[in-house]
């Protein structure tokens, strides 16, 4: 089957040259089950945090875009408490030529420039456009709670 | 037990290690503080998306030769959750680093480049995905060192540089950036959007038949640099073109016939090309809406070239005629349109053929009915 060759090909890669910030593998023998780590970028309230994430590739992958959540809590306009995320490439905007370790680093792009205009979370995102300290102080309380 | 060298990441940082495999990691964690100088009880390492603890071994993790470990350190965080506001102030270097590539990026303000999506993907290091190797040394379509069309053709008939295709060209900023990169297509000014938008020529330029028959015309016109298939004749020369027919292969005939056609002044010299070469699958002319009359072939093949990333010398010899039979030939096609129920072989076949191997225009052919 493709989806495993091409799967198989991007663990190799992960493994061999990773991303600055992230890391992503299987969790046992299931190649279809990973889960990723994203260490919060160092200019946002993240930052020395370690987020977990679970990576599920569908059958037809890369023609469909794997399903990534979060596992680990946060605090963040684009990411609700169940750990789903709101991002295009994940949606509508995926395509095949992306791999997971683009689409892990636009995560991380995402922790950094949040999308306040296209909220999962309405509540963080008033608060992230009204009163921006406040929701890095409590952004920075989660991280520490939950992520270090 | 064997040593292994693992190269450890952390933010600007990258050291490299060598480890036992048998090591437990909370001995790979002294080495590392040896190298880094961050104490073993300040590290947290990560590999394959996981924690590694302490007690395990490096070959527990299956952590190979030449892989990267990361590696963050508890201790620094502080550093950055001190400060009142952390942005700005305490944005290292690394931040630049762990932004996503820009078209992906959230949000994206840079200027639109669509190539920067293509070495991306070169770097992700994706078989299935176009990159500098597939168009020969040179980046393009000249063969004089050896380059092969045929590759080029085989990567055409990839479904995914397909749907890459079809996405570029159905994406307004790329068919912009694709005028502005050319000038022959900046001169055709507002009919230049109209054309690259229309699906006729989406279609012409994902499927593989298409380009096949283009490049072969090329070649027989003669515009190969060492004019080694030059197989056409002079333009008119009735006698020229039967003494071609005799040593030339079928498909470059029809070329020189139809290209032939075009210098006595027909309104369309494509026409003659696509309606006079025999088993071709695609009927109807695509090149005869987009080209209403005029000196069209020169300006298709650069187009062609421009696109491909190469230079407007073509190719130096005609590819060969793909014989293999269908089930192998269209084995992944095949494959496809079985997963999406359409069962019955010599029709999927037929559509295939009729579609020059496009999964998608079989499909449409299969629920069109007509095959």
């Amino acid at each position: 089957m493709s989806s495993l060759k091409r799967i198989t090909k991007e663990l190799n890669d992960l493994g061999r040259d990773p991303p600055t910030s992230c890391s992503a593998g299987p969790v046992g023998d299931d190649v279809y089950h990973w889960q990723a780590s994203i260490m919060g970028p160092p200019d946002s309230p993240y930052a020395g945090g370690v987020f977990f994430l679970s990576i599920h590739f569908p059958t037809d992958y890369p023609f469909k875009p794997p399903k990534i959540s979060f596992t680990t809590k946060i605090y963040h306009p684009n990411i609700n408490a169940n750990g789903n995320i709101c991002l295009d490439i994940l949606k509508d905007q995926w395509s095949p030529a992306l791999t997971i370790s683009k689409v892990l680093l636009s995560i991380c792009s995402l922790l950094t420039d949040a999308n306040p205009d296209d909220p999962l979370v309405p509540e963080i995102a008033h608060l992230y456009k009204t009163d921006r300290a406040k929701y890095e102080a409590t952004a920075r309380e989660w991280t520490k709670k939950y992520a270090i | 037990m064997s040593q292994i060298s693992v190269h450890v990441k952390s933010g600007q940082n990258n050291w490299t290690v060598e480890i036992e495999s048998a090591a437990t990691i909370r001995a790979f964690k002294e080495t590392i503080s040896g190298v880094s100088g961050v104490p073993a009880d300040n590290q947290r390492l990560i590999y394959s998306g996981k924690i590694l603890k302490d007690t395990e071994t490096v070959e527990s993790y299956k952590i190979q030769d030449g892989h990267s470990v990361h590696m963050v350190k508890s201790g620094g965080a502080s550093a950055a959750t001190t400060g009142s506001t952390t942005t700005g102030s305490a944005a290292s270097p690394a931040a630049t680093n762990s932004a996503a590539p820009s078209n992906i990026s959230a949000g994206q303000t840079g200027g639109f480049n669509p190539l920067a999506d293509l070495t991306g993907a070169r770097y992700a290091g994706l078989a299935n995905l176009p990159s500098a190797d597939m168009f020969g040394p040179d980046g393009g379509l000249n063969s004089s060192n050896g380059a092969n069309p045929e590759s080029m053709l085989q990567m055409l008939e990839n479904p995914i540089f397909q749907s890459q295709m079809n996405e570029m060209l159905s994406n307004p900023q790329m068919v912009d950036f694709l005028i502005q990169q050319n000038p022959q297509l900046q001169a055709l000014g507002p009919r230049a959007r109209d054309m690259l938008q229309s699906p006729f020529f989406r279609q012409m330029m994902t499927d593989p038949q298409m380009i096949r028959q283009s490049m072969q015309m090329a070649n027989s016109m003669g515009m190969s640099p060492d004019g080694a298939a030059s197989a056409f004749p002079a333009p008119g020369s009735a006698s020229g073109a039967g003494g071609a027919n005799e040593t030339s292969t079928n498909d470059a005939d029809s070329a020189a016939t139809g290209a032939a056609a075009s210098s006595t002044g027909q309104a369309n010299p494509f026409a003659g090309l696509f309606g006079a070469t025999p088993g071709n699958a695609a009927a109807a002319n695509p090149f005869a809406g987009l080209f209403p009359g005029g000196q069209q072939p020169q300006f298709n093949q650069e187009l062609l070239a421009s696109m491909f990333g190469g230079n407007s010398n073509a190719t130096g010899a005609a590819p060969a005629v793909d014989n293999r039979p269908p089930e192998e030939r269209y084995e992944s096609q095949l494959r496809q349109l079985n997963d999406m129920g359409f069962f019955d072989f010599d029709r999927n076949v037929a559509a295939l053929r009729r579609a020059g191997g496009s999964v998608q225009g079989a499909l449409d052919a299969l629920l069109n009915g007509d095959v």
